[in-house]
């Protein structure tokens, strides 16, 4: 790329960094406030049980015990931990189905009391003194069970008597029958079933709180949660607390990935802090976090397909079935976001998405990088080389025929700006060296079959269409020149911040470390939505954009009268306001210095305040393409090599967008071949909850992994960049399928994780 | 309670003397006593490495390492490091290399990429991938982190 840019496109280091690789940055679990609490919540161990009676007395009489909690002695306000609105927007429905100490326990996991101690040890062993009488009620614990007509209820908030979780999304290019109907008549027809595991963030910071509730009635809440101001309304509904007296603080974060987007056990800590008058942590071990917090939506996708003879998809239908867990939370609105990436990559005219989330009696289903997308994108890049090898055709040249070119319109008649999806796919194919690769893995030896394949996915850029999208951002300058950016927009470890400072300065010429970027704190940043949906860079780096726009409109207003020159004479340059003409220049820190002097008017300060809205349904692209190697005999699976191609528009830190997808890859190679977060069927508890069970790729277990970007800029992007976190995640998994197909001959895979025990099984096939 | 144990040992350069519950865990001691935070609980069992340091060079998940072993023994952490000219290029390395993202994983990481360093100071890629196999990170795909100590092997060659 030609540097026009002083700052965008530059390999800048991820802002915190100096202080976290000496161990010095501040997580909530390294906070300790004077006369602070800690406290243990009991977890249900029963999938499904009514409370008949809680005895708490002994638990009291512990020594070191200051408070107990739980459904007979806190409030009953129902509330959705993923509300992403204080007024709820979203055209899917968002039911209100948790209490904070429900008198029904819904899954082993579920909080049924909580304890505040002198120390952690003291609060753990008060658990153990809580007597505790249940009802066992009948369990849902799978799925399937929870499709069945005539299943037990896993909620009562199911639709008329059901499992469904709000209501089915269902819409395409036309009614259902019509787009069925264009896939019956297609001379070459395909369904494929899918399925795919319950998955884990793992982040490694387990989820952590602090709450301080003080005498005058105000609530602090310190969380390494990704929405701030979402979980201040929550807290505020569900304590009844009014929302100027409830101030959430996002402290660094551990690694979220969507696992920390939703409110978890705050409002425990909050309760506690009020019942004793003391600030109170709670932190949870390794098994709380697998069991009690979130997970991905495990998935049944079905496909159908309708091809003509020449490889040209005429029609496609797909319908999905998301376990969404004990509780409402996101799973309506994950059906929702899974609907929206289907009709946003192929361009068969007819197309419809069907989906609906059911409850079951099991750890809750939520937010996780990708949103629905990862589920809809193996499932269908597998089924896509099913048609291919169908047809006999080779995947690339399949997947080139039907991709979406770029701003064409698609079934749905929406505008596809510049996507380009074909482009990541060709230089892929290129880069990897698809077709000798390919040739290659034909002639693989003895147990070792080599495969070669490819995944490709789509993720937007902030939520528009599904809600509108807004952040706001505040910039003052400070008297020497440096600056004050403030915003809502929460960082957890990827580098926003680092982002947002390069576009200030790109508009300011501020230098990075004369920006302090003060993040995510409902006392002190304006309103934002959270991190989610891939949104930061894009929503978060508009608004800086036109925020410090307006800042540099103000410093050369002022500059005018210092160097009594007219406005268009005037640019910014190295921390000054330049005159071309005259030669002469002003620094910024003389700039302020004159408007709090009021030089040339009344007195005041050098700042700017900004909301930027979207409007626009912006999708970055992604191609994967992988080279596996798989014993045959033991079903285990080598992953050599990868590359990921990715159009996220311009990039805005290269570094920052190459470890997103580093970290996305891991994530997907984990979710194609090793984790899944195994439930008892028979009492609904997490089998694997430690990092020995549940098995994320290691160092020496990663292949080589190559990462492209196409630097095509999008017109409504700052300077161009759309979106990176999500997409980088969402077609790792199809790659690695369609890779293991092709080293097995072909074989029709239809579920992850392919661990070795599901491919012997399906060799001996 | 009651049956306390003393031990004495180095922590970060300095003698140290403490009485201690029998159960009571390195991370313990290192967090809740000495209000070392760098050091970081991740899992508890043994198995992410977040909670890594060095007992007399070698790296050791804290979190389940009994303080009652510690007798005699030298302990050093992130604070040591950070604070010794000796290995301050190596967190040096992992920010130049754009290895740390959220970060929880990196006083672990920084540890190790000590133990290995100081048991072999060139070591390669292969090498490096082992050695780091009981440190989890879910950020960065360990792509620069090998990158990482890479850096930190190149500097301290050059002294």
């Amino acid at each position: 790329m030609d540097n026009q840019y002083i700052s965008v496109g530059t390999r800048e280091v991820n802002s915190d960094s100096s202080m976290k690789s000496v161990g010095a940055a501040c997580y909530i679990d390294d906070i300790r406030l004077p006369r602070m609490l800690h406290c243990a919540i009991l977890f249900s161990p029963h999938a499904h049980a009514r409370i008949k009676h809680i005895d708490t007395s002994k638990a009291e009489a512990l020594d070191g015990v200051r408070g107990v909690i739980h459904c007979f002695n806190t409030p009953r306000n129902l509330y959705n931990s993923a509300m992403r609105f204080y007024t709820d927007t979203s055209p899917s429905d968002m039911p209100k189905t948790e209490m904070i100490f429900d008198p029904v326990v819904k899954f082993v996991g579920d909080r049924v009391a909580a304890v505040a101690a002198e120390s952690e040890d003291i609060a753990r062993k008060a658990l153990s003194y809580i007597e505790v009488a249940y009802e066992e009620l009948d369990a849902v614990t799978t799925l399937e069970h929870a499709m069945q007509e005539h299943s037990p209820q896993a909620n009562p908030a199911g639709i008329d008597g059901t499992n469904v979780c709000g209501a089915a999304v269902a819409y395409g290019s036309g009614s259902e029958q019509e787009v069925l109907l264009e896939v019956s008549q297609s001379p070459v027809r395909l369904t494929s079933k899918f399925r795919t595991s319950r998955v884990h963030h793992a982040y490694l910071e387990p989820v952590c709180h602090i709450a301080s509730y003080t005498p005058d009635g105000h609530l602090a809440i310190w969380t390494s949660g990704q929405n701030v101001f979402c979980f201040r309304d929550v807290l505020s509904e569900a304590l009844g607390i009014p929302q100027n007296r409830i101030r959430l603080i996002k402290t660094t974060c551990g690694g979220a990935f969507g696992g920390k987007l939703e409110v978890m056990h705050e409002p425990v800590a909050a309760l506690l802090s009020k019942a004793t008058g003391r600030p109170v942590k709670l932190r949870l071990n390794r098994r709380e976090v697998f069991s009690s917090t979130r997970c991905r939506h495990e998935a049944l996708i079905t496909i159908q397909s309708g091809v003509h003879a020449d490889g040209t998809l005429a029609a496609q239908h797909v319908h999905s079935a998301l376990n969404t867990g004990a509780y409402a939370t996101s799973g309506p609105n994950t059906a929702g976001a899974q609907s929206g990436k289907t009709f946003v990559m192929y361009r068969a005219k007819h197309m419809f998405y069907n989906g609906t989330p059911y409850y079951t009696n099991t750890p809750i289903a939520g937010a996780m990088r990708g949103y629905g997308c990862p589920q809809l994108m193996v499932s269908r890049e597998a089924h896509l080389d099913r048609i291919a090898r169908a047809l006999s055709m080779d995947p690339v040249e399949f997947r080139l025929k039907n991709a979406l070119e770029p701003y064409a319109e698609n079934c749905m008649g929406k505008p596809m700006h510049n996507a380009r999806l074909i482009q990541c796919i060709k230089e892929g194919a290129e880069r990897f060296e698809w077709k000798r690769r390919r040739e290659e893995a034909r002639t693989g030896q003895g147990t070792k079959a080599r495969g070669i394949g490819m995944g490709a996915a789509a993720h937007g850029a902030g939520w528009y269409p599904v809600y509108q999208d807004m952040t706001s951002v505040t910039m003052m300058m400070n008297n020497d020149g440096s600056l004050q950016l403030l915003t809502g927009i929460h960082d957890l470890g990827t580098g926003a911040k680092t982002v947002l400072a390069q576009i200030a300065k790109e508009v300011l010429t501020v230098p990075l470390d004369l920006i302090q970027v003060i993040e995510a704190d409902t006392a002190v940043a304006p309103l934002d939505l959270g991190a989610q949906a891939s949104r930061s860079t894009y929503i978060g780096g508009n608004c800086v954009k036109e925020c410090a726009e307006e800042l540099k409109r103000q410093l050369t207003k002022e500059a005018t009268g210092l160097l009594e020159q007219e406005e268009s004479e005037l640019s910014v340059k190295g921390m000054h306001v330049h005159c071309t003409k005259t030669g002469r220049s002003v620094s910024f820190a003389d700039i302020v210095d004159s408007a709090q002097k009021g030089t040339l008017g009344p007195q005041r300060q050098i700042g700017a305040f900004r909301s930027f809205c979207s409007r626009e349904a912006v999708y970055s692209y992604s191609a994967v393409f992988a080279d596996v190697e798989v014993d045959t005999d033991s079903g285990e699976v080598e992953v050599k090599e990868m590359l990921s191609v990715h159009n996220s528009g311009t990039v805005i830190n290269p570094a920052l967008a190459e470890g997103q997808v580093h970290g996305g890859v891991h994530m997907g190679l984990g979710y194609a071949l090793s984790e899944d977060m195994m439930i008892d069927e028979q009492t609904g508890k997490v089998e694997n909850p430690t990092f020995k069970k549940y098995r994320l790729f290691r160092s020496h277990e990663m292949p080589r992994i190559h990462v492209h970007f196409l630097e095509e800029p999008e017109e409504s992007g700052p300077y161009g960049a759309k979106s990176i976190g999500e997409c980088a995640t969402d077609g790792v998994a199809g790659a690695i399928v369609n890779a293991v197909s092709h080293a097995l001959g072909g074989a029709d895979i239809d579920r992850i994780p392919m661990t070795p025990e599901y491919l012997k099984s399906l060799i001996r096939r | 309670m009651g049956d306390k144990t003393c031990v004495s040992f180095t922590l970060n350069g300095e003698p140290r003397s403490l009485e201690l519950e029998p159960r009571w865990t390195l991370l313990h001691v290192l967090r809740e006593v000495y209000n070392l935070t760098g050091t970081k609980f991740g899992c508890g069992t043994n198995d992410c490495g977040s909670c890594k340091v060095l007992i007399d060079d070698n790296p050791v998940n804290s979190c389940v390492y009994p303080a009652k072993k510690l007798e005699g023994k030298r302990v050093l952490t992130i604070e040591g490091i950070s604070s010794d000219k000796r290995y301050m290029h190596i967190p040096q390395a992992f920010v130049n290399a754009h290895a740390v993202q959220c970060g929880f994983c990196t006083p672990g990481m920084v540890i190790t990429a000590l133990g290995l360093l100081l048991e072999d100071p060139d070591p390669d890629e292969t090498k490096i991938r082992s050695y780091f196999t009981g440190n989890l990170c879910r950020c960065t795909g360990y792509v620069n982190i090998v990158e990482a100590v890479n850096l930190a092997a190149g500097r301290s060659t050059h002294g």
